[in-house]
């Protein structure tokens, strides 16, 4: 079953990295939360990726949680950057009204690493 | 305004949304329509799937095929014995909400699906029948 399909916190370079399956149920969804949390935590994470380039619906309660993660996310001092939306997923949420507040957004994982470092750069310096 | 055969999901659980979800889909993509429109009807089902869920603590959600005249559509039907709702010109405002949700369900649906119905009364239930036509 897809929707039972745990999705695993990788981290990539000093940045976390997760890819969120096609169709999430809301249970795997809000678990991801507490994992990603933790994980922040525990590599001392600059950011998050939230890499959504396979997945197929984005509803109100998905929107909700990853508004919600990326508020805690800062609240730690990460970003939180979403990258490969597809398309007809992006025109569905905004069509649906929903608004999905506290992201950076990238094109690709690639370029949403790339954003990441660039601004730990800008830090560093 | 004929019809094809009923196919349903009985809702009692979360899992019973991702299965309505994914047949939903299925059946969406085997109907011919596109990839966006594909999406806009698995988000509302996902949407008032989860209004069965949560507010009514269950359902019924079905999908058929329909035609009128030259046109060729999918109808779903999301039906509850639940607490139904008071006001129903409000139940579509976006950001009115009973309670859990952001109150997107039923407004948000309007706009992805072509036609929406609602039907309900307090203690009675709700029935909310949503329409898509090929293009």
């Amino acid at each position: 079953m897809s929707g039972s399909v745990t999705t695993s916190v990788v981290k990539v370079r000093d940045v976390l990295l997760v890819v969120v399956p096609p169709e999430p149920a809301d249970a795997a969804i809000a678990a991801l939360q507490d994992e990603v949390l933790e994980a922040m935590e525990r590599h001392e994470a600059r950011g998050l990726i939230l890499d959504l380039s396979t997945v197929e619906i984005v509803d109100s309660f998905f929107a909700r949680i990853i508004t919600e993660t990326a508020q805690m996310v800062a609240l730690m001092g990460g970003r939180t950057v979403i990258a490969g939306m597809r398309a007809p997923v992006a025109i569905t949420v905004t069509q649906l009204g929903l608004l999905i507040t506290g992201t950076d957004t990238a094109l690709t994982v690639d370029r949403a690493l790339d954003r990441l470092s660039v601004e730990a750069a800008r830090v560093t310096r | 305004m004929t019809s094809g055969t009923d196919q349903q999901v009985l809702v009692a659980s979360e899992g019973d949304v991702v299965t309505a979800r994914r047949r939903i889909r299925e059946y969406a993509i085997a109907a011919g329509f596109s990839l966006t429109d594909v999406t806009r009807i698995v988000t509302a089902a996902s949407e008032l799937t989860r209004n069965l869920h949560l507010h009514a603590g269950g359902g019924r959600v079905s999908w058929k095929t329909v035609l009128d005249g030259d046109r060729v559509g999918m109808e779903m039907s999301f039906v509850d014995e639940g607490p139904g709702i008071a006001d129903l010109e409000r139940a579509f405002e976006p950001g009115y909400t009973s309670g859990r949700g952001l109150g997107m369900g039923l407004s948000g649906s309007k706009r992805l699906m072509d036609e929406i119905e609602i039907d309900s009364a307090p203690g009675h239930g709700t029935v909310v029948v949503a329409r898509k036509w090929l293009r």
